[in-house]
């Protein structure tokens, strides 16, 4: 099993191969990419300047037949929280790159010419180019990728990953775009900015074939096929996994939110939204199916759930992607928009721009309540995020986020955390993902330790998601768990099944140790996992961030959330007590 | 007493009207009616299920009250 680092140098366009070293061989995804960016970056550096790297890498599992094992780690210093980021993503990379023998690629430096376009190509025997394009500047991300297919031999079988035009102007919200089974650039690292540190190295795109190349091999074969049935096994038995999230996609969220008072409507002010049904899962479902699109497929070879949907229009052509829980919450309700359609429309603009919808969706309603546009009011919503296309305003400032927003039109309440935009879930309603959103070294981010399950779901247990005890716990193991899984490869969603089913946890173990023929005890997975966080929580620390970073903006300790008309109650010194293991997990390191 | 019944995703085809959809539907029930007892009376299938009172989490021995509004989710999640 070849892990190699690719290193592209884009001050002086060479690439370099090297074996991975020896005391990363245990880090894949996330790990691998936190302990780059931990070791090469200083945490003073310019997010858009030479000494930033952008690393793109699969987990552990990346490029075998492990169920939902390909998983994209990209990672890279964040120009929107000034902050360590890793960005997960779906898609067809990871697996690519694992085929291909490369453990992460490590993109560095910055070419002398602004204007410069180029696009790294890695072929299935592994050759390299850098291709100067500049004739690809500005192209939206469905056209950048129609112009790489026709660069492409007939049965090709490649990955993508783009930046669009908003990475290309260093906008602050810019996502990078991974190709789907179908080649739409449609699946997202989307949040932190990490599309315009791609965009300020004037890399356009990567290109990565696996023509012809097979799974990566294991140690022992026999042990890892047993394993990996029993895996399958157990996201199949499980309701979640089994029938909820392939029937519904991750959109099903948006009526129990509304229900439970935590889906956060027009920028926070409500916990449930009156249009909720008619933009959930429920409506989505049937209206693809009426439309005859895609009712669910896999964002990545391999996947067993099957999450990912396809909008079409009412022409019953593809639109865009899902779209996904978190976009209709953004789009939707926290913008006061109860259409399917507008909300798709906007999704599409953001995927071809290369901007992250969590953001988008959370600044617009952040425009919205500065008075300049109506709640509801979708084409004007549009035309907003639209104006910033030439540089114009109010778009460019959309476009760098919720904090830059707020700030220029004078918005009282700006929902952020280390200056990036919270996600679906209200901290008041939801105290447990509030730790998660506070404390994270990510900034505000609801997958790095995912509480909407104990709290909301009855998966893993429960915690009631109106008081405070508890939630600090019950956060720090999943921010453990979920970095674990980040750096196997892993897509989250597996959680809901290992929460429930004990077997599934002892799969992945015997998964990993079969795959890498590495001894791993269970407890050194979730080692992995505090190690990935240590790596994390020090970079931030030198980057300047204290304890005070570490805390929900005032107004959700001081205004009262419809329908319960609660506050966010966890104490500070609870926020405070999440990563107390990262000191001792440090020294274990020799890291400091 | 009257209180209100929705039911979501696949449970929504339960609904005694038959019309599916997971806008609540109002029944007349005898004072001290349990969760539980509508769950039996609305026929759903034996599995695990997730339950709300007035936005609030509930189990099937809480008791209802008139003007209540319970809500019925299978179990879902998604992120």
């Amino acid at each position: 099993m070849k892990r190699d680092l690719l290193r592209v140098n884009m001050s002086d366009l060479s690439i370099t191969r090297e074996p991975l070293p020896e005391g990363w061989r245990r880090y894949g995804g996330r790990a691998l990419t936190d302990a780059i960016v931990f070791s090469e970056v200083p945490p003073t550096a310019d997010p858009l300047g030479p000494d930033n790297v952008l690393v793109f890498s699969p987990g552990i599992l990346g490029g075998t037949s492990a169920p939902n094992g390909g998983r994209l780690s990209v990672g890279a210093k964040s120009p929107l929280t000034g902050g360590i980021k890793e960005s997960n993503s779906g898609g067809q990379a990871a697996h690519a790159l694992a085929r291909l023998g490369i453990a992460a690629i490590i993109v560095s430096g910055k070419p002398a010419d602004p204007d410069a376009r180029y696009c790294l190509v890695i072929e299935a025997d592994g050759s390299t180019k850098i291709e100067r394009v500049d004739e690809w500047a500005g192209l939206g991300n469905y056209e950048l990728a129609d112009k790489i297919a026709a660069t492409r031999p007939e049965n090709d079988r490649y990955a993508t990953i783009q930046t669009g035009p908003a990475g290309e102007v260093g906008a602050k919200a810019a996502g990078i775009a991974i190709s789907d089974p179908k080649g739409y650039p449609n699946r997202f690292a989307g949040r932190g900015g990490l599309g315009s540190v791609m965009g300020s190295k004037g890399l356009k795109a990567i290109v990565l074939s696996d023509k012809g190349l097979q799974y990566t091999e294991h140690a022992d074969k026999e042990a890892f096929q047993a394993a990996i049935k029993r895996f399958a096994a157990a996201l199949k038995e499980h309701a979640v996994t089994g029938q909820a999230l392939p029937a519904y996609g991750t959109n099903v969220l948006t009526n129990i939110l509304s229900e439970a008072g935590g889906l956060p409507t027009r920028n926070f002010s409500e916990g449930s939204f009156e249009k909720a049904d008619d933009i959930g899962g429920e409506r989505q479902a049937e209206t693809i199916k009426a439309r005859g699109g895609h009712e669910h497929h896999a964002c990545h070879t391999g996947c067993t759930i099957q999450c990912s949907r396809y909008w079409m229009d009412k022409d019953g052509h593809y639109k865009t992607k899902g779209p996904e829980y978190e976009t209709v919450w953004s789009m939707g309700a926290d913008c006061g928009i109860g259409d399917l359609d507008d909300i798709a429309e906007l999704d599409r603009a953001c995927g071809d721009l290369g901007l992250d919808t969590i953001e988008m969706g959370a600044t617009l309603a952040v425009y919205m309540d500065s008075g300049k546009l109506e709640f509801g009011d979708a084409k004007g919503a549009l035309d907003a995020l639209m104006s910033g296309a030439d540089g114009g305003e109010p778009g460019r400032v959309i476009w760098d986020g919720a904090l830059a927003t707020g700030t220029a039109f004078g918005v009282a309440h700006i929902p952020t955390v280390k200056g990036q935009a919270l996600p679906a879930y209200d901290p008041r309603s939801v105290m447990g993902i509030g730790v998660t959103y506070a404390t994270t070294p990510q900034g505000a981010d609801h997958t790095a330790g995912y509480t909407i399950t104990a709290n909301i779901l009855s998966v893993g247990g429960t915690v009631d998601p109106l008081k405070p005890e508890g939630q600090a716990e019950l956060s720090k193991n999943l921010q453990i768990a979920t970095a674990m899984l980040d750096s196997v490869g892993l897509c989250i969603f597996v959680a809901f099944a290992v929460l429930d089913i004990p077997d599934a946890f002892t799969a992945i173990h015997d998964m990993v140790e079969a795959h890498t023929g590495d001894s791993w005890d269970p407890d050194a997975l979730m080692q992995l996992g505090k190690e990935t966080l240590a790596f994390e929580r020090l970079f931030n620390e030198k980057a300047g961030m204290t304890a005070a970073d570490d805390r929900l903006p005032g107004f959700f300790k001081s205004v009262p959330l419809p329908p319960h008309n609660i506050v966010f109650q966890v104490t500070d010194e609870d926020l405070d007590s999440v990563f107390d293991f990262v000191p001792e997990t440090a020294k274990e390191m020799g890291i400091s | 007493m009257q209180v209100n019944v929705a039911l979501f995703a696949h449970l929504s085809s339960f609904q005694p009207d038959g019309e599916a959809g997971r806008r609540p539907r109002a029944f007349d029930l005898p004072e001290g009616t349990t969760v539980g007892a509508v769950i039996e009376s609305l026929g759903l299938p034996d599995e695990p299920r997730v339950l709300f009172i007035n936005g609030r989490h509930a189990d099937e021995d809480t008791v209802l009250a008139g003007g209540d509004r319970l809500a019925i989710f299978p179990p879902v999640a998604g992120g």
